[in-house]
Formats: structure tokens, C-alpha cells, sequence
């Protein structure tokens, strides 16, 4: 196999990684905010969360180095409109990635201690669970990346 | 490289495949977290994990899977028509999804059967996704490398 086709294996490895641990992110997130469920429900989905972190962390790393190898290797230019746009895409998307990271910890921490301390319905969890901002946060990031794909595939301008 | 030539109309086929495969790829690993994760704790949790299973299997997996498996036929169809002189790494994302369909078929119906306390099922369940798992990692390298071509 050729240099080419090893970085395209690993650039679409890192591909699935990140959109697959966005995917695992989604839905357990998802899964805690449809229903009214008692903390420790929601603590239970945020601590399966966590498996999904290192998986997106990374197809980060992966899509970027490996991303940015391939770029030099076929000979695209690295300041073509698609190139630059899904950086900035995945920056973007990384660093809303993180700001929902930080967020969601935080209410992982706050389920466990509502779930150790009785487990009441907690307005306050609620809330927290179904804060516009923040799932605009989430779920834009998610949707950068999907974005991402397009643009890896369309190419646009090439 | 193939990427660098392609048809324009092999695009749209091309990202719902890829989306479908990615999609797949995100909803076994969580029917595996999830199935897991209702092996062991009291008896409630468990069981409410395990219906939680059957449902990721059922809503998002099954549907993300017949996205993957479709739009493969589709872009198949455009690239090699009528099957001819289709390459070797064609052959591997049959062999991955033709068992897998059936995999996922028996994984969501245990998934189902374990929604009731009685059931043995639910063990199956994590290990046969953690498989699945495995097959969509030959079959992603295969896609993307496209090893003898």
C-alpha cells in the first residue's frame, strides 16, 4: 500500500472516531434531557459519557495531523476555500467542544451529588439539562463536524 | 486516488454512505456502553438500561445501518454498473455487512427479549455489538485504503 492510501486510512479513522464519539455524546445526552429522570439516571448516562471523550479527543487529533499530511501529500494548496473553511470548521467545532465538555462535567458532578443525597427531582438538574444555550453549544459543535464530512467529500472548488 | 477524480454525482451517495457508516459506527459503540453497563448494579438500573439498549438499537442502529448498506448499493451502482471488474475491497464491505445485517438483527430482538427481568439475553447483547464493532473496522479500512488498488 502506498503512503496515500495509509493517511487516508487513518485521516477516515479519525473521521469515525470523532463523529462516532460525537454520536455515542449525542444520544446518551439525548437520552438523559427526553424524560424528567432522577439524578442518578442522568448521572449514570453523563458517566458513560466520559468513553466517548477520548474517542473524540482523538479523531481531533487524527483528522487535523493526518488531515494537514494528506493536503501536502496530493498536492492541494493549504489555502484552497475548502481547506481553510473546514479548519476553521473543526476549530470551531473544537472549541465548542470543549466549552459543552466543561458544562457537561459540571452537571455530571451535580447529578452524583443529587443522586447521594436522596435522589429528588432537582429543578435546578433540569434546568441545567435543558439550558438552550448550552445545547445550542452541543449539538452546533456536533453539527460542525458533520459538516466537515461534506466539505471533505463535495470538495467545492476543486 | 480515486477522491482526487470523482464524478460530481457520486457525492451525495458517497456522504450519505460515509454519514450512515459513521452513524452506525457512534450507535453500536453505544449499545455496547449501554449493554454493559446493564450487566452489573441493582436489579431496577440494570433493567432500565437494557431497555434503553433495545431502543438505540432499534430507533438509531437499525436505520443508521439500512443508510450505510443503501447508499453502499447506490454508489456501487454508479461506480461499477452492473458489477463488473469490481475491486476486492468491494467484496469486504459485503462480507462485514451481509453477516452484520443479521447480527444487528439478533442483537436488537435479544435487546428486546431483555427488557424482562428473566431474561439471559441481555449478556449477548454488549459482546455481539463489541463484534459488530470489530466488522465495521475491517470494512472502514477496506473503504478507505482500498488495499490492492
Amino acid at each position: 500500500m502506498s503512503l496515500y492510501q495509509w493517511l487516508l486510512f487513518f485521516h477516515v479513522t479519525g473521521a469515525f472516531f470523532l463523529i462516532g464519539g460525537i454520536v455515542i455524546a449525542g444520544i446518551l445526552n439525548l437520552a438523559a434531557i427526553v424524560k424528567n429522570r432522577p439524578p442518578s439516571e442522568v448521572a449514570a448516562l453523563f458517566g458513560l459519557i466520559r468513553f466517548a471523550v477520548p474517542l473524540i479527543g482523538l479523531g481531533l487529533l487524527l483528522t487535523l495531523a493526518i488531515g494537514l499530511w494528506l493536503v501536502h501529500e496530493v498536492g492541494y494548496g493549504y489555502g484552497q476555500t475548502w481547506i481553510v473553511v473546514a479548519i476553521v470548521l473543526w476549530v470551531l467545532a473544537g472549541a465548542l467542544g470543549n466549552v459543552d465538555g466543561r458544562y457537561q462535567r459540571q452537571t455530571g458532578e451535580l447529578a452524583r451529588r443529587l443522586a447521594a443525597a436522596g435522589d429528588a427531582p432537582s429543578p435546578e438538574l433540569w434546568a441545567r439539562l435543558r439550558n438552550p444555550r448550552a445545547l445550542a453549544i452541543s449539538y452546533g459543535s456536533g453539527l460542525m463536524a458533520f459538516a466537515v464530512l461534506g466539505l471533505m467529500i463535495w470538495k467545492p472548488g476543486v | 486516488m480515486l477522491a482526487l477524480v470523482r464524478p460530481d454525482s457520486w457525492n451525495l451517495p458517497l456522504f450519505l454512505h460515509v454519514l450512515g457508516a459513521s452513524l452506525t459506527f457512534g450507535a453500536t459503540a453505544t449499545v455496547a456502553l449501554l449493554g454493559f453497563a446493564g450487566l452489573r448494579g441493582d436489579p431496577e438500573r440494570a433493567l432500565w438500561l437494557r431497555r434503553l439498549t433495545f431502543w438505540v438499537g432499534f430507533v438509531l442502529l437499525v436505520p443508521a445501518f439500512i443508510l450505510m448498506r443503501g447508499t453502499a448499493l447506490w454508489i456501487l451502482d454508479k461506480e461499477y454498473p452492473g458489477g463488473h471488474h469490481e475491486p476486492g475491497w468491494v467484496g469486504v464491505g459485503f462480507f462485514v455487512t451481509e453477516p452484520g445485517a443479521l447480527l444487528v438483527l439478533v442483537m436488537v430482538i435479544l435487546a428486546w427479549l431483555s427488557r424482562s427481568p428473566n431474561s439471559r439475553g441481555a449478556v449477548a447483547v454488549p459482546w455481539l455489538a463489541s463484534i459488530l464493532l470489530a466488522g465495521l473496522a475491517i470494512a472502514w479500512f477496506a473503504m478507505s485504503a482500498k488495499p490492492g488498488s
